[in-house]
């Protein structure tokens, strides 16, 4: 885990001593509420339909136990008692007052945690693959370079003001786990031919009103240029970027509008003009940045431990969770945890404080203190020994967080959509809760395998409907909320976005006919086929027919 | 839907949120806030609606509200015409701390 130097520590403290100065000063009527957004926004700080909304960011989805007791005591004493985990791997809370904003700030601030970077148009919190550190897979962790975008993006006074939002995702592992060709910018870390580590570079890519994939902006670029050449990126979209119109202000829109090859043209052209070693982080450093981010101390183990695999036979709830939730870890012995927060009764990606302070003692215990938040709104123990697997199943059933549906269709992505955003059209939580209910039987939701359902309650997409195996959208028209279905998404490396198959449903149709399209898949797969293979192998005709009969 | 400055039709009631808590209120028959809507005044009549945007301004100012403005009301059900304010009205229809009784 990155620890705070004292740079840092000085600047979280300053914004937050900042901050309290400008709410007490909002609440003696010395700034207007025009004056008083911005700073708010500038700190996390939403208004939302019912109330204010506080989110916090979660750097590269990475907090210690420490940390996430810290978010179950925000959750507690200035919130209703439970967080939300985001599709950008943060946490928000529904329910803050005002004034004890500082308070939760300066709470935040003990533990190495703010709110910075959660709003307007800057970089925002970097996200990241959340099995980062732990998987095979990886060509190393992607980690310290997510920290190292952080601290150089952090109030950045070049990029604080750009056209609009400004989204990075980092990966180091061929399967995607972090969505980066969805992003403004996606890197990938890579080795080339010659055996070197460097960094893919995708731009262009989003979601929201105009969902585009982004397209590569640099197929290898050396370890030591990144800065330099995001930066170079940034000042050509900063420069370039729409401003007359904030629906057409994202660099994709501008990589759109430009053509990839002429924006590639402008980077290469501004990169030509910066002297790289006035960016450039010396090797000492990134080794500096990278030691906070070392493996543990495992222990030298063999897989499939005796204790492990008797459980398996012997205990069928068990051998059904660790089937599923569990992933293959780096280390022989050891194994990447699962933690669904998709129950059938609550809302996706929501966590009461109970759980929180449940699932820190279970970090602490069994993944030496670490846990990480997922873009697909669950939980992960990065480093949890196979022979506690048990134990920590055992655990995770006590505290209700024991659902075995991970990447399974009940594994919903969705977004808060009307309940409480200001900008949703309709509400998303409860078609989420039907779905979930319709398919509520485990078994009928394992032999329906891989499926990803993603539900956002408007265009702005926060809930990934675009590349959802099945996207919902939720819209409303003369007062009545209707939904739009699309079809063959992919939130994968091989990023697709799906297509709107045609005019919108009410609730009870929409549920209907998912279970219509799911039957149709049952009957025509093939052996191995996922929902989205089916679909990609006999079209959307096929679904169009059983869903609009 | 109806603006700050009352361009809606029919009756109006003038909405906001509450500075400190951030709670949706409407202005009630005193030209007080409630956050209970069944309070809120709905009405046509337009020296009553220059009282309530006086009132609604003059409280912005106090930092009592944030973000007033009218909306149209339905006369056959005295609710919120547009589907967003009609939902304002009732809070969230789920939320996390009633279904477990945290909160």
């Amino acid at each position: 885990m990155y620890r705070y130097d004292e740079f840092d520590a000085q600047l979280v403290a300053d914004r937050t001593r900042q901050f309290r100065g400008q709410v007490e000063r909002r609440l003696a009527g010395r700034l207007s509420e025009a004056e008083f957004r911005p700073l708010r926004l500038m700190n996390g700080l939403y208004l939302q339909l019912h109330a204010y909304m506080l989110r916090v960011a979660v750097p590269y989805g990475t907090l210690n136990s420490e940390q996430f007791r810290m978010l179950a005591h925000l959750a507690e004493k200035y919130d209703r008692g439970y967080g939300h985990v985001t599709t950008r791997q943060n946490m928000q809370f529904n329910w803050p007052k005002l004034p004890d904003v500082p308070d939760m700030l300066d709470d935040l601030a003990s533990v190495q945690m703010h709110a910075i970077q959660t709003s307007g148009n800057c970089i925002r919190n970097v996200t990241c693959d959340p099995y980062a550190g732990a998987t095979a897979e990886e060509v190393e962790d992607p980690r310290p370079m997510a920290e190292l975008i952080r601290q150089w993006s952090t109030l950045h006074p070049e990029f604080t003001f750009l056209p609009r939002k400004f989204k990075i995702a980092v990966t180091a592992a061929e399967k995607d786990r972090a969505l980066i060709k969805a992003h403004d910018i996606g890197i990938q870390i890579i080795r080339n031919a010659a055996g070197d580590i460097g960094y893919k570079i995708y731009v262009g890519g989003g979601l929201g009103r105009t969902p585009i994939i982004g397209q590569v902006l640099r197929e290898f670029l050396p370890k030591g240029e990144l800065l330099a050449y995001l930066t170079a990126a940034l000042r050509v979209y900063n420069r370039y970027g729409r401003r007359d119109n904030k629906y057409k202000a994202r660099i994709k829109i501008l990589v759109q509008e430009t053509g990839i090859e002429t924006f590639t043209e402008q980077v290469e052209a501004e990169y030509a003009t910066i002297d790289i070693s006035d960016i450039s982080v010396s090797d000492a450093e990134r080794e500096r940045i990278a030691s906070y981010f070392a493996a543990p101390d495992f222990e030298t183990l063999e897989n499939d431990p005796k204790a492990f695999t008797d459980a398996l036979q012997v205990n069928n709830a068990f051998s059904l969770w660790a089937n599923n939730n569990v992933a293959a870890h780096k280390a022989a012995g050891y194994a990447i945890v699962n933690i669904s927060l998709k129950p059938k009764e609550l809302a996706p990606g929501d966590i009461t404080a109970a759980q929180m302070r449940d699932v820190s003692d279970m970090a602490d215990t069994y993944s030496f203190g670490e846990l990480r938040s997922t873009h697909q709104q669950n939980l992960v123990l990065p480093h949890v020994k196979q022979s506690d697997l048990l134990a920590l199943f055992t655990e995770l059933q006590a505290a209700g967080l024991a659902a075995d549906n991970i990447n399974l269709i009940t594994d919903i992505i969705c977004c808060p959509g009307m309940d409480f955003c200001a900008l949703a059209t309709a509400r998303s939580i409860p078609i989420s809760q039907a779905i979930a209910e319709r398919f509520a039987d485990p078994e009928r939701q394992r032999t329906i395998g891989e499926m990803q359902i993603k539900i956002s309650g408007c265009i702005n997409a926060c809930g990934h409907h675009h590349v959802g195996h099945i996207g919902i959208l939720g819209l409303e028209k003369a007062g009545v909320e209707f939904y739009q279905i699309k079809l063959g998404g992919d939130a994968s490396e091989h990023a697709e976005i799906g297509k709107v198959t045609g005019p919108g449903f009410s609730q009870e149709e929409l549920i209907d006919g998912i279970e219509n399209m799911v039957d149709l898949y049952l009957k025509q797969r093939e052996a191995g086929e996922r929902f989205l293979d089916t679909y990609r192998r006999i079209g959307i005709a096929p679904f169009k027919e059983v869903l609009y009969a | 839907m109806s603006t700050l400055k009352h361009k809606g039709k029919g009756p109006q009631s003038m909405t906001a949120n509450e500075l400190r808590d951030g709670f949706s209120v409407w202005l009630d028959e005193n030209l007080d806030w409630t956050r209970d809507f069944t309070k809120a005044l709905r009405t046509e009549d337009t020296d009553l609606i220059d009282r309530m945007h006086l009132r609604a301004e003059t409280d912005e100012k106090a930092n009592l509200v944030v973000g007033i403005y009218f909306i149209d009301i339905e006369p056959e059900t005295g609710l919120p015409a547009r589907y967003r304010e009609k939902f304002r009205v009732n809070g969230p229809s789920y939320d996390t701390a009633d279904v477990l009784e945290i909160s």
